[in-house]
């Protein structure tokens, strides 16, 4: 069966069964029904003794449940657990997910749980996520189990990053503070303990999905290395697919007596794998945040030119420094502009403005030179891909630079990406430049590490003979 | 090929340098010429061409150098001396006489190893005696093609030496041909494969050359 067949009771379930739903505020059971009242599908609360939850009708027990079930949530202690998983799977039900932590995680006891639980797969084909989870969200359909604050106002305008964590926490905080300034997830998977569907299930029924073109992953362990970096160099081809491992100490079990062995111990190998399986790989949760959101939105240069476009002369010289920093994997340099280029940029501008890139048009220029100058150097054929350091600030410009860089984006084959600042304002420019499909960043190093997150993919999409994502 | 080496191993799972040396030779990597000498075995009269380096060749020990166990550059007249010297310091163990490469330019480590997550992988970087002070290193998978060894070498700091830095002459190809020849002796070993260290590595006058190996098996 086809990834997308199998976990499709997961993503898009007519009918939900809430197993832990209750009337009591502050309650998981009741936080997560809640939030699935808004999802589309037919709900069917089980509690032992209540007659209905939050208006629905429930049931006292799963086996009283009135009709074929598609998805299960459980909220429920974990000693409870694989009896009601048991009675879900008799009953039909065709996937599951089970909130609860108390299992492997806390030793032999929960471990022989989660035993139990892959017997109850094995024996009727119920598909589990989890245990130990905060489930999924699809913005698309309103399906949300995260019963924490997760920005899902902010994100429910969907987008085409699919993110699979191991670590809840670490996925809805990072998307949290990532959708302040704009993120485009199509989904969020939680994989707690992955007793049965992992990562690499995922990667697969992503790549499946027209609607993702980069797949985020936060995984501090992956089962089956070998076909999980075989599956990803096949999808790499078509979309990208970035991977935050954490956990990046000795990986010597057994007594190492090699040289190599001993310059392994971090993780070196991790970056070597991944980089010729075409992985690109981030190291905190702002980065992976950082590079899907790019990654996803950007068309992929056709070399490593940068020009920078500034009206302050100090950001420019901190950008070539970061551009022209020795970074073997994602070599970025300096564009070099054609005379005919600097000559336009010179007339559009004031006599004390610099035509060499980075090109500082000074801070008293207005709206008008910005975007002349802007469009000049993107028809220059030396350049691939433009910073664009949009400042506020300066009375000559206004917020119509939003709009102005934007059309720039959207009818530019070449990737244009912004730095702002503008004190207590910056997060709120950088979301109304996302609206319009802009990427923009409140530092220059997020702004050039994301670029390098451009060059590597598309020498990834080289070496790999794909197509890429754009 | 690999089996019937496996079979002639004279300490099970513990090849010595010279026999990993053979193994190396037979996958078309070269090493220096030299031959072996048994325990308590007559000095054969050298065939090389002085001057030559004489080693103790035991798998049980790892650092040759720090235990008195390699003498160098030496010549006709000490030979004999030499050897006896090494036989008394070390009675059970094979003697390995080899010719003195002459060689310029840095040392490379060529390796491998079994990564608990990933498999079988391979490692070249900078190598010598400070090969783990430097970390100038970088791993794939095994097996891998001939493009992605040319871009673990060019993601060395020490690939520049490989591009003609200063007028330095190694033969970049070549030695990226040897890591996929060695990548492709890691996966034949299979299940045996545990860890190799070929360091040092270097570049001669007749090409590359492994001076020592080091391998481990399952």
């Amino acid at each position: 069966m086809s990834k997308t067949r199998q976990l499709e009771p997961l993503f898009y379930p007519k009918s939900i069964a809430v197993i832990g739903a209750t009337n009591k505020k502050d309650k998981i059971g009741h936080i997560i029904f809640s939030r699935l009242k808004h999802s589309g599908a037919r709900l069917f609360p089980v509690h032992p003794k209540e007659a209905e939850i939050m208006g629905v009708p429930a049931y006292p027990d799963v086996a009283a449940l009135p009709e074929k079930i598609d998805l299960a949530i459980t909220t429920i202690s974990a000693d409870k657990t694989v009896s009601v998983i048991k009675a879900c799977a008799a009953h039909g039900v065709k996937a599951a997910i089970i909130i609860a932590s108390g299992f492997g995680e806390i030793g032999e006891e929960g471990k022989k749980l989660e035993e139990e639980l892959k017997a109850i797969h094995d024996e009727y084909g119920l598909e589990i996520l989890g245990p130990n989870t905060l489930g999924i969200f699809l913005p698309e359909t309103g399906l949300d189990t995260i019963f924490v604050e997760h920005g899902d106002k902010a994100l429910a305008g969907g987008g085409s990053i699919a993110f699979i964590t191991q670590s809840g926490s670490v996925g809805t905080e990072a998307l949290g503070v990532a959708s302040n300034t704009g993120y485009g997830m199509r989904a969020f998977v939680g994989l707690g303990n992955k007793i049965l569907l992992n990562e690499t299930d995922f990667l697969e029924y992503f790549y499946e999905d027209k609607q993702v073109n980069c797949i985020a992953i936060y995984a501090e362990s992956i089962d089956d290395g070998k076909v999980f970096l075989e599956k990803a160099k096949k999808i790499a081809k078509e979309k990208a697919i970035i991977v935050l491992k954490a956990g990046r100490s000795a990986a010597g079990q057994h007594a190492v007596s090699s040289h190599t062995g001993k310059l392994a111990g971090s993780d070196r190998v991790v970056n070597g794998a991944f980089h010729q399986y075409g992985i690109q790989r981030a190291f905190d949760e702002e980065e992976i945040c950082d590079a899907s959101k790019t990654l996803s939105m950007l068309p992929l240069p056709k070399g490593n030119r940068v020009a920078v476009i500034t009206a302050a002369g100090g950001y420019g010289v901190m950008c070539t420094d970061y551009i022209e920093q020795k970074y073997p994997r994602a070599e970025l340099k300096m564009a070099e502009l054609n005379n005919k280029t600097r000559e336009k940029i010179s007339e559009i501008n004031l006599s004390f403005a610099s035509s060499h890139n980075p090109i500082d048009i000074t801070a008293s220029a207005t709206d008008q030179m910005y975007v002349d100058t802007l469009d000049t150097v993107l028809s220059d054929s030396g350049v691939d891909i433009v910073i664009c350091f949009v400042f506020f600030s300066p009375p000559g410009f206004s917020e119509d630079l939003i709009d102005l860089v934007a059309q720039r984006v959207k009818n530019s084959r070449k990737p244009i990406i912004v730095f702002t600042e503008f004190g207590p304002y910056t997060d709120g420019l950088l979301k109304k430049f996302y609206d319009r499909g802009v990427v923009g960043f409140s530092s220059i190093y997020r702004t050039v590490r994301a670029v390098r997150f451009l060059e590597e993919r598309s020498r990834i999409v080289r070496n790999l003979g794909g197509n890429g994502n754009d | 090929m690999i089996e019937s080496w496996l079979k002639n191993i004279k300490h099970e799972g513990k090849p010595d340098e010279w026999e990993v040396k053979n193994l190396l030779k037979s996958i078309g990597i070269q090493v220096p010429k030299g031959f072996v000498i048994n325990p308590k075995e007559e000095i054969s009269p050298s065939q090389l061409t002085f001057p030559v380096v004489v080693k103790v060749c035991d798998s049980t020990i790892l650092h040759k150098t720090e235990v008195g166990g390699v003498v160098l550059n030496v010549f006709e007249e000490t030979y004999s001396e030499a050897v006896l010297s090494m036989q008394a310091k070390f009675p059970q163990s094979r003697i390995l006489v080899e010719e003195m490469s002459s060689y310029s330019g840095i040392e490379f480590i060529l390796g491998g190893l079994v990564d608990p997550t990933f498999g079988q992988a391979i490692m070249i970087g900078a190598g010598g005696i400070l090969t783990e002070l430097y970390k100038d290193v970088t791993f794939r998978l095994v097996p891998l093609e001939k493009e992605e060894a040319l871009r673990m070498l060019r993601e060395l700091t020490v690939s520049a030496v490989l591009q003609g830095y200063r007028g330095s002459q190694m033969d970049m190809e070549e030695l990226a041909e040897i890591i996929v020849s060695i990548g492709d002796l890691i996966k034949k070993l299979g299940p045996h494969f545990s860890q190799l260290d070929i360091n040092p590595l270097v570049y001669t006058k007749q090409g590359w050359t492994a001076l020592d190996g080091m391998l481990v098996l399952n």
